[in-house]
């Protein structure tokens, strides 16, 4: 996959902002993931209290992946990965991407509107990784850095990766305020007058 | 020799496994031909590596997706065979047997929705619709893990006397609200007709239909056709960054009913995980797909 641009992370703010809504990437280094809603809570009760995250998320990555990790003599290992809906994290991800000035997010599916204006003034992406790729994502983890709430269920724990070349992954809101999402919602809204109309010649008399 | 716990137990488990690691057939050739047919280059190259991780997981038995959803059957019964033992409970045992031991293990996915806790196991669960085929001396089982990424974004209402114009605007409807989200290109069912509960099953069981199949009611065919053009014209495209493939087809299947008409549509995201095997009186199996 070397036709993609790989980029390094921890990201600065001008990597950031050179992506453009569209474009396919990789990824090298450190990433954080979970797909848990019960997770989310947590980090939000850590931050409303004012208390450190076990993992240290400033200036990281935050991603929507499930995984599977357990627990082996030589420590923690992960058995694949693979992307959730990031659509039932919106209420927590304006918040977050602020807070901890997250440099990218990602999963699949998009943030909304709210999450996609953090993004914009933090100097964020979110990064669309594909449902079903779980062997060519998995391929990509190198090592495991942490893991944390083991009491929470394996795809809801706070998981740190190394990984190598992960992706591609399409940015699907760069960190100029557009989205993707809003932008192919808003287009096939707008040409639904004229879907309609084609099926309505396609049924003939029959409507 | 009549068809016994431990063959249904046995077969059942096993499709669930297979499904979690192969793309059916169909549905590769269907992906084959959108990436060939797609003019968006992003999504030319999505639907590349959509197929390269099928043919990773197939290959090399591994898990597509991470989420391996929650078991669901349909089971049909031939009345010329004979079952022996508990053949209800087989299939619970045999999804107990499998979480305990599958390669890779799986994850929690089974929830209890009054307390959203997840485990392997829950009420009613592996969730088994069945059915009587009359005169078949076999039992044919199709299996169709599903999972939140897709099942999120079915619905279902009631009409009274609809016209086909009413029924493709609800399905647009709900297309135009799933968008991005269902892991596109997306397989679609639509159930019109009967009661309630008949339009959802009619809609789960046409997207256990094979993609290229034809539709034998000639204003279904036709609906199917124009709906996929239509759908595919939103543009939301494979895993929702744009490009013309939006859906791999469109599966509708009806019912008469009394002119209350509810109208079931529902999704299967892009790897449309289906097995589906028959147990012959005999005690032979045959795998189908």
């Amino acid at each position: 996959m070397s036709e993609f641009r790989d980029l390094a992370l921890p990201m600065d703010e001008a990597a950031v902002r050179s992506l453009r809504a569209g474009d396919m990437i990789t990824l090298t280094g450190e990433i954080t993931i979970t797909a848990g809603l019960p997770t989310f809570q947590r980090i939000a009760d850590y931050l409303d209290r004012g208390e450190a995250l076990p993992k240290d998320l400033t200036g990281g990555t935050l991603f929507h992946l499930g995984s599977y990790s357990r627990e082996t003599e030589a420590g923690f290992e992960v058995l694949y990965m693979n992307p959730t809906t990031s659509t039932r994290f919106n209420p927590f991800m304006p918040r977050f991407i602020r807070q901890f000035g997250l440099r990218a997010v990602g999963g699949k599916g998009g943030l909304d509107a709210a999450s996609a204006k953090a993004m914009q003034e933090v100097g964020c992406v979110y990064l669309s990784f594909v449902g079903g790729g779980c062997p060519l994502l998995s391929d990509a983890i190198r090592g495991v850095v942490s893991v944390h709430w083991n009491d929470l269920i394996a795809h809801y724990r706070l998981v740190t990766l190394r990984v190598e070349a992960l992706g591609p992954l399409t940015v699907g809101i760069d960190a100029h305020g557009n989205s993707l999402y809003d932008q192919l919602q808003d287009d096939a809204r707008a040409r639904l007058p004229e879907i309609m109309a084609g099926l309505a010649a396609a049924r003939g008399g029959a409507a | 020799m009549p068809i016994t716990y431990d063959l249904m137990r046995q077969v059942t488990a096993q499709l669930y496994s297979w499904s979690l690691k192969k793309v059916p057939d169909d549905t590769l050739e269907a992906l084959r031909l959108a990436q060939i047919a797609e003019t968006h280059p992003g999504a030319k190259r999505t639907l590349q590596i959509l197929l390269k991780s099928a043919i990773a997981a197939e290959t090399s038995d591994r898990l597509v997706c991470s989420d391996s959803g929650v078991p669901v059957y349909f089971v049909q019964l031939g009345t010329a065979t004979r079952l022996e033992g508990d053949i209800k409970r087989a299939i619970r045992d045999g999804f107990d047997e499998l979480v305990r031991t599958h390669k890779p293990p799986l994850l929690k996915h089974v929830t209890n929705p009054l307390t959203n806790e997840r485990g392997y196991h829950g009420k009613d669960m592996p969730l088994i619709t069945w059915d009587v085929m009359d005169g078949a001396d076999y039992v044919e089982i199709t299996c169709q893990p599903k999972a939140l990424g897709s099942g999120r974004w079915a619905a279902l209402e009631i009409f009274s006397f609809p016209t086909l114009e009413t029924i493709e605007a609800y399905v647009m409807d709900c297309v135009l609200k799933a968008g991005s989200q269902h892991c596109p290109p997306v397989l679609i069912g639509v159930g019109i007709g009967g009661s309630f509960d008949t339009a959802a099953k009619l809609a789960k069981l046409s997207t256990l239909r094979k993609l290229g199949s034809v539709n034998p009611e000639p204003i279904l065919q036709a609906m199917e056709e124009r709906l996929t053009i239509a759908v595919n014209k939103t543009g939301f495209g494979p895993m929702g960054t744009g490009g013309d493939t939006t859906t791999l087809g469109v599966h509708v299947d009806y019912a008469s009913g009394h002119g209350f008409t509810p109208v079931a549509v529902c999704f299967n995201c892009w790897i449309n995980r289906r097995t589906r095997a028959r147990i012959y009186d005999d005690g032979r199996v045959e795998r189908l797909e």
